[in-house]
């Protein structure tokens, strides 16, 4: 597996890289690390039954679309004054302790090979620090890959008794020759008592591959909310994940996506609860057109310790064609009894009655079907406190059902 | 609470399982490397035709070419499971070859043990035939005339190879379970012995349950029976499979496969309570096919063994067939039991529900692990699955891990888990009205489990009910 990517990756571009954003020496250390840990890497994990994979991981042509010294964006990284939003490289020069002390130390550089690769690799980055107190809305990051391969990285450290919303939005731009890869890396130190909203909507042109993965700490009483928007790319493998490490804390999860063409999704939504009073809610709702597919995971894993812990997960996928394929696997890992935990997932087809009574009030079955499918994604969008978030994904969906 | 019930636990104790018999066999395996000799060995003594031993030998070759299951998710722990160091095949003393009708004619010891388990006592009052397993072979197998004058079969799966060749030749480990399907299901191809074949013919309806029972009496063996049931056209049957064993220190093995062939039409109902002793791996193959308008049922209660890992799995193959499912599992101290459902949606118009209550305390485990597929083409199919499970404690693990494959439209997926404690509050409550702690608890999980005993025959549903009050009592005291 790894050893397709190390002809073309060596010791000298990472240095390159490292070198071209004039990083600490400890920084350069991480990312050599993680080349070195490719080796023995697996890919992140996939749902397998008997016979079947899936997603098919290992097939993909990495060496064909990582292109790592040519990196290229646009990148919009704004929020206001009492927030700081960072590059990586004016965050090392202003803050180096700071993301030092917390670089890696949510997700592990060599949990597996995809983030081991980001993370030997990433030439671009967001650090976004909220001191104590400070109660800021609205800062965005905007991500537009010009190049065959994008690394990206996202630090975001909220204080004690912050309060702050990201919005993060990738695109594509300039048109590249063949496939594209894209990954991301997103961790969230969410201190007490703090709270985070974090916005993602990933909307890549459909030659490109994407990996992303998403993980939060949040401490007692702290929060973190995950929006987790997905239409674009060829092949989306996305986890968006916390771990509930402080007494009260709380999270929730809520995803929405639209395949079409013959797209493929494969996304996850993961909670650990690690302390006692937690609370987690997990919405995902989906929809495939065309030969589209999906591939939903969703963990609610509840320790020993967590006593009086509430958790929930609900996941609804709307098949509007008969070529696409919907795979689900909610999960419950629960090892205290102090417990009360649910989830369920459907698959279906649009509701055959709302659109034979559409049709007879002369709406055409055409729109009548797109209203439903809008209406689908209701539950979804009402659980979106930002309005321009909610805004663009109703937006995104609407010109996709009208194309 | 009443003397009634108070009476019924003093004479209905563990005890019923635990009593073990000195172990007389005719003809016992050696333990060691599994090999063709052993092989020929078992095959030479039950007197097989060719076409049978070459089928084990062909298994025997899968079984060593396929790994140990080691990377599901969470599985139970199966590092102690050698095959090498359990004892495959063990002939009772038995005067008779093949089995009995009559339990007089028994050895004195086995009729003791199926006198204690109320089996003869069940024949009498409740069912239609009976089938008898002692360690490797049926020793008992009787059904009433009225079913053998409408072509009913129903003898044991070795004398089946000898008088129904064709039958067997064509369902046996082919179509439904093949020996490739899993490592288990490889080595019970090679090893199996005993378990009931029944023939139900077009038409018939069995109307009084027919049932095997399964035991294991010897240290260190591993129990392999096969069951073959093939429901002809507009036919019904219930089967039903109850097993134990006595507690020692080594581990058995129980890796049976069972076979379901429903044919259009028909009713085939499957009804086990599994309460093997606690040093048992529990590793079974069961499935069933199912053709058009046939409707299988699943009823499961998974009591016993040191780890189950058992999935029935039904194949709707027909237009219009129907699965149900019903499962109840209770995981005490040093208990993993990983069960589920597989279901096949391979047609149009087929309908499966699964039901699944598991109650984990003292440290055991369950997991619900399961698969629905539905096939592209399988238009207006239906799948409504609901798991719910009860916690006693914080040692305890209930996990709940199931699969969807949906590649049709046209479909109703629906799936639905809950898991959560035993409400103080209804304790507290029962203990108002007078109920202790451990009565309380114990109503409350009878109430948690209604829904499904009472799907139940009454007997297993009464039978049930005493086995979970008896894995209570175990801590609750």
């Amino acid at each position: 597996m790894s050893a397709q990517l190390h002809a073309n990756l060596t010791e000298a571009q990472v240095r390159e890289i490292s070198e071209s954003l004039d990083e600490p020496e400890w920084l350069l250390e991480t990312r050599l690390d993680a080349l070195d840990a490719l080796d023995e890497l697996e890919m992140p994990d996939v749902i397998r039954t008997p016979g079947r994979n899936w997603t098919n991981l290992y097939d993909l042509d990495f060496a064909g679309f990582v292109d790592p010294l040519n990196a290229a964006e646009e990148k919009d990284q704004v929020g206001p004054d009492e927030v700081e939003v960072m590059s990586i490289t004016e965050a090392l020069d202003e803050r180096e302790e700071l993301v030092r002390e917390k670089f890696g130390s949510v997700i592990d550089p060599t949990e597996n090979y995809l983030t081991a690769l980001s993370t030997a690799l990433f030439s671009t980055g967001t650090v976004v620090y909220v001191p104590d107190g400070v109660d800021a809305e609205d800062v965005t990051v905007r991500t537009r890959m010009n190049s065959r391969s994008l690394f990206n990285y996202t630090l975001v450290v909220a204080g004690e008794s912050s309060s702050v919303t990201i919005l993060e939005r990738q695109t594509t731009g300039e048109d590249v020759e063949g496939e594209r890869y894209y990954s991301g890396l997103v961790e969230i130190d969410a201190d007490e008592n703090s709270n985070v909203q974090y916005g993602s909507l990933q909307n890549v042109d459909q030659e490109t591959y994407t990996y992303s993965l998403k993980r939060g700490h949040a401490d007692t009483y702290g929060t973190i909310d995950w929006i987790e928007g997905n239409l674009g790319s060829r092949l989306t493998k996305s986890s968006v994940e916390t771990r509930l490490l402080g007494e009260g804390a709380e999270s929730q999860i809520v995803g929405a996506f639209f395949g079409h063409d013959d797209q493929h999704f494969d996304v996850a939504s993961r909670v650990w609860h690690e302390a006692e009073h937690t609370t987690a809610d997990l919405v995902t709702r989906g929809v495939l057109d065309d030969e589209a597919r999906s591939v939903y995971e969703g963990v609610q894993d509840v320790g020993s310790e967590a006593w009086n812990t509430n958790s929930y997960q609900r996941e609804n996928t709307l098949m509007l064609s008969d070529e696409s394929e919907a795979d689900a696997s909610p999960k419950l890992i629960i090892n205290n009894h102090d417990t009360e935990a649910s989830h369920s997932a459907t698959v279906g087809q649009v509701d055959q009655q709302d659109l034979f009574y559409m049709t007879s009030r002369g709406v055409s079955p055409r729109a009548a079907r797109n209203m439903l499918v809008e209406g689908f994604f209701v539950p979804v969008l009402d659980e979106i406190a930002v309005e321009e978030f909610r805004d663009d994904l109703d937006d995104l969906v609407a010109a996709r059902l009208r194309e | 609470m009443s003397s009634e019930q108070d009476h019924l636990r003093e004479t209905d104790s563990e005890k019923r399982f635990e009593f073990k018999k000195e172990q007389n066999a005719a003809f016992a395996a050696e333990k060691g490397e599994l090999d063709e000799e052993t092989i020929r060995l078992i095959s030479e003594d039950k007197d097989e035709p060719e076409w049978m031993l070459e089928r084990r030998l062909r298994a025997l070759r899968q079984f060593h070419a396929m790994p140990m299951p080691t990377d599901w998710p969470s599985q139970p722990d199966l590092s102690e499971v050698d095959v090498e160091e359990i004892v495959p095949y063990i002939r009772p003393d038995v005067d008779m070859r093949g089995s009995v009708d009559d339990w007089t004619e028994l050895p004195e010891e086995i009729q003791d043990t199926f006198d204690k388990l109320g089996i003869p006592e069940a024949e009498k009052n409740a069912l239609s035939g009976v089938g008898a397993q002692y360690e490797s072979e049926v020793v008992y197998q009787n059904m009433q005339e009225r079913w053998e004058e409408k072509g009913v079969i129903f003898c044991n799966m070795d004398k089946a190879v000898q008088d129904h060749p064709e039958l067997v030749k064509e369902h046996f480990m082919t179509s439904c379970v093949p020996p490739s399907d899993n490592k288990f299901a490889a080595l019970h191809g090679a090893i199996w012995s005993g378990g009931s074949f029944v023939y139900v013919p077009e038409g018939v309806t069995v109307e009084m349950p027919i049932q095997a029972y399964f035991r294991m009496n010897s240290e260190g063996m591993g129990q392999f029976e096969h069951t073959l049931i093939i429901a002809e056209e507009g036919s019904e049957v219930h089967y039903i499979e109850g097993c134990s064993a006595p507690q020692y220190s080594k581990f058995n093995l129980h890796s049976g496969g069972v076979e379901v062939f429903v044919g259009e039409d028909a009713h085939v109902q499957y009804s086990t309570v599994q309460n093997w002793s606690k040093n048992t791996y529990n590793l079974n193959t069961k499935r069933a096919i199912c053709e058009s308008e046939g409707t299988m049922e699943w009823i499961s209660g998974s009591m016993g063994s040191k780890a189950t890992m058992l999935y029935p799995s039904t194949i709707l193959k027909g237009r219009g067939a129907t699965d149900n499912h019903i499962t109840i599992a209770f995981a005490g101290e040093g208990q993993d039991i990983d069960t589920g459902a597989k279901v096949y949606h391979n047609a149009p118009r087929t309908k499966s529900t699964i039901e699944s209550k598991s109650i984990s305390k003292d440290g055991g485990r369950t997991n619900y692990r399961g698969l629905i597929h539905i096939s592209d083409g399988a238009e207006h199919s239906s799948t409504s699955v609901e798991c719910d499970a009860l916690m006693f404690d914080n040692e305890s693990t209930s996990d709940t891990m199931p699969y969807m494959e949906i590649e049709e439209s046209t479909v109703d997926v629906a799936h639905e888990a809950t898991v959560g404690k035993i409400g103080d509050e209804d304790v507290f409550y029962l203990q108002s009205r007078g109920l202790d702690d451990d009565d309380a608890k114990q109503m409350i999980v009878a109430g948690f489990i209604e829904p499904i005993t009472e799907e139940l025959p009454i007997e297993y549903a009464v039978e049930l009910n005493r086995l979970i009050e008896l894995e209570m009592e175990g801590s609750l005291g």
